[in-house]
């Protein structure tokens, strides 16, 4: 037999999660001529009954299968564990609200596959995310998606130029609902597929104190309101987040109206979580935030940008903003606009019109 | 495409194949039924009955189709909640569907020893006799094990089984085509077998009881299998078994020649170009043709897919569900350390595989490996 090695490009390999995002993406690249390949990562080994990885799996090898596109499978669970959720936890134990997204998009996909994929013998690699890399001279950008309620940038701010090289979004130039169309143009088993929503390893939110409960333990302390008042239980300060509204267990019977409570602050030194009724309440809302652990997509921080804006949340509107003050891992900042719950432990992520330029975590806010 | 990996599967023989196709087509009676079709279905069931018991030296009474060879291990230790001596003595190197399955039992008062193998994948006799108790019921070991191909020295352990009247079970899912077998030397208890291992159908096994043996049914029903496994029979499946059998003892000897001599070849040529690979398994007891390496500093997964790429297939023991390789246990079990583990794959060869055909798989992984 000779091989005819030469003569066929590396493939491109794609991160299948058996979702239709990814899966499109893989038909798109094969519909443009690449010689394409998917892996599927198992990223999690614990045996919760949340997890629905067998019919993952089976999704993505049906849509391979379909396409007649070679999958392999992998696990970078050690990688997921060591470097995702033992951070995850961490965070969580010290009453910060983490985004563990943004740290598997660093650790896994875009440090762990693309080493896999480069082994492989791949050219780059490619995922489902809603993003675009534009190259700009010798520098790669990250580019929002163009379909703004999808866009996925938020979650790759911590890419640096090494990764942005090797990848490809090949959804970045598409809406959602024409992803979808694609889908099922194309027969794919999984067009209509619910989107994955919340954290990959705990499923649906609603487990998620229960989940949190397996590693962190419960610590029950009393909740006050804003003004001083004593109106319920908490199970542990871990267990809340910075705007929460459901699950207080507030009832009625507290309170000037029928407005709901929110999670305003936490007081660590006495074990009190604190909540505020209406949405409108000032206690909810800051200007400013000081962030660390800032990361430029570019390699520095940018000279100067003239409209900056910030997300403090995923799929939140830019926010204008400027920075008061900012060295190598920290900066401060400040809002145009006060800003609806700031969560410490979440990201803050920095754009200049599209483009999108880097971040850091939220630290606390004044 | 180049196929070798034939301790995963074999593919059906045409001999096979025609079989079935004929008894699926024609021969849809009910084996139950009293009038004409049920009664050749029934012939059809117990032809193939004869022909396996007469492959290994049984009495056709003596063997039992199954689903798999998964479900005859089942049978055969699920029977263990009805004896009376409930603990069992097994090795680290057997297959899930003899290790998981004690593992339910322990929820049903089975409980078990796991032997060490030494790093060839061989039980020592001397440890079975050390783990035997005073409710010892069952001694259960492979005969050839699946990722390394070791052939375990079976007759004296049995003989320490029957010593103490302890029950024998053997997983000798490996072992047809590629050994000779016969029950008047291999004296276990109970043996299973699955057909798509030697160039039959899948979903067909079935389970060697001598007789006498306590036995007792999983699915339980209409009473087919002499009550031991109910549900209407897969007759086409049976069939196509009964072929396979026949087909495996046929030049049996020229046969396990051939397996040899490819192994041979492979390993002759392979170990000149990489010198530094690794033979896991034993040198002298192994079955012919399967080959386990180890190739240091690289990934099995990744070796596979580029062979994969290549239209090579071969595989690195087994998978799970969703297509992850992990470490290989039966490979920790003998030794192999973790980073060598995950660079180990395993070439088994089968009756198609020519010298030529090994020749294209020696330069693949040698460029892949690069050298």
């Amino acid at each position: 037999m000779q091989f005819a090695r030469s003569l066929v490009p590396d493939p491109i390999i794609v991160g299948i999660s058996g979702g239709v995002d990814s899966s499109v993406s893989a038909k798109i690249l094969k519909q443009q001529g690449y010689e394409v390949e998917c892996v599927f990562m198992k990223n999690w080994d614990g045996d919760d009954e949340f997890c629905t990885v067998e019919d993952d799996y089976k999704d993505a090898l049906a849509v391979c299968n379909l396409l007649d596109i070679p999958l392999r499978s992998t696990s970078f669970s050690k990688q997921y564990r060591d470097n995702v959720f033992k951070n995850f936890i961490e965070e969580y134990s010290v009453g910060r609200t983490p985004n563990p997204d943004v740290l598997c998009n660093k650790e896994v996909k875009f440090n762990a596959f693309l080493n896999y994929a480069i082994d492989l013998g791949g050219a780059k690699i490619a995922t489902g995310h809603y993003a675009r890399i534009k190259r700009n001279g010798k520098k790669f950008q990250l580019l929002k998606g163009i379909d703004e309620s999808k866009d996925q940038s938020y979650f790759l701010y911590l890419l640096n130029q090494h990764a942005l090289s090797k990848s490809l979004f090949p959804l970045g130039e598409l809406r959602k609902s024409e992803v979808r169309k694609i889908a099922k143009e194309s027969n794919l088993v999984n067009f209509a597929k619910k989107d994955s929503t919340g954290i990959c390893f705990i499923g649906e939110q609603k487990y998620f104190r229960e989940f949190l409960k397996k590693y962190i333990p419960s610590k029950p302390g009393i909740i006050r309101s804003h003004d001083g008042e004593t109106c319920g239980k908490h199970e542990g300060l871990s267990y809340y987040t910075i705007g929460q509204r459901k699950g207080l267990r507030i009832g009625g019977g507290y309170g000037n109206n029928r407005d709901p409570w929110f999670v305003s602050d936490k007081d660590f030194e006495n074990n009190i979580l604190i909540v505020s009724q209406g949405i409108e309440h000032p206690s909810l809302y800051h200007k400013r935030l000081k962030a660390n652990s800032l990361h430029w997509i570019e390699g520095c921080a940018p000279k100067s940008v003239e409209n900056l804006t910030a997300k403090i949340r995923y799929r939140q509107q830019d926010q204008e903003c400027i920075i008061i003050h900012i060295n190598n891992d920290t900066c401060d900042i400040e809002f145009a606009e006060p800003q609806f719950a700031i969560a410490p432990g979440q990201s803050i992520v920095f754009y200049d019109g599209n483009i999108c330029l880097g971040g850091g975590i939220i630290l606390e806010r004044s | 495409m180049l196929y070798f990996d034939h301790a995963a599967t074999t593919p059906v023989h045409p001999k096979v194949v025609k079989k079935m196709e004929d008894v699926s087509r024609l021969d849809y009676g009910n084996p139950s039924s009293v009038y004409s079709s049920g009664r050749v279905a029934k012939s059809i069931i117990e032809d193939a009955r004869s022909q396996i018991a007469s492959m290994i030296d049984a009495s056709p009474s003596e063997i039992y189709f199954t689903g798999s060879g998964t479900e005859a291990n089942n049978i055969v230790l699920w029977s263990m909640l009805y004896n009376e001596k409930k603990h069992v003595i097994t090795s680290a190197i057997e297959h899930p569907a003899v290790l998981k399955v004690l593992e339910e039992l322990q929820y049903f008062g089975v409980t078990f020893d796991v032997l060490p193998v030494d790093s060839t994948g061989l039980v020592d006799p001397k440890d079975v006799e050390m783990a035997i108790k005073k409710d010892t019921g069952m001694i259960s070991i492979m005969y050839v094990n699946n990722e390394i191909g070791t052939i375990q020295s079976l007759q004296k352990l049995i003989e320490i089984s029957k010593k103490r009247s302890i029950l024998f079970h053997s997983d000798c899912v490996q072992v047809i085509g590629k050994l000779p077998l016969s029950v008047l030397k291999i004296e276990a208890d109970y043996m299973t077998f699955s057909a798509h291992k030697f160039y039959g159908p899948k979903g067909i096994g079935f389970l060697y009881r001598r007789k006498g043996a306590p036995l007792r049914p999983l699915v339980i029903g209409g009473g087919q299998e002499s009550n031991i496994r109910a549900g209407t029979e897969n007759i086409s499946g049976i069939a196509g078994l009964g072929v396979a059998a026949k087909l495996a003892y046929q030049n049996l000897n020229s046969r396990i020649d051939h397996l040899f001599q490819l192994e041979k070849y492979f390993k002759n040529n392979i170990i000149q170009k990489l010198p530094h690979i690794i033979f896991n398994g034993n040198n002298d007891q192994h079955i012919p043709g399967l080959c386990s390496i180890t190739i240091p500093r690289k990934k099995n997964e990744i070796v596979l897919a580029k062979l994969d790429r290549k239209g090579i297939e071969v595989s690195n023991g087994s998978a799970c569900s969703s297509g992850t390789v992990g470490s290989s246990p039966i490979l920790k079990a003998i030794g192999v350390k973790d980073k060598l583990n995950k660079s180990t794959i395993r070439i088994s060869f089968g009756r198609d595989n020519t010298i030529q055909d090994v020749s294209t798989l020696i330069d693949a992984i040698c460029e892949i490996a690069g050298a």
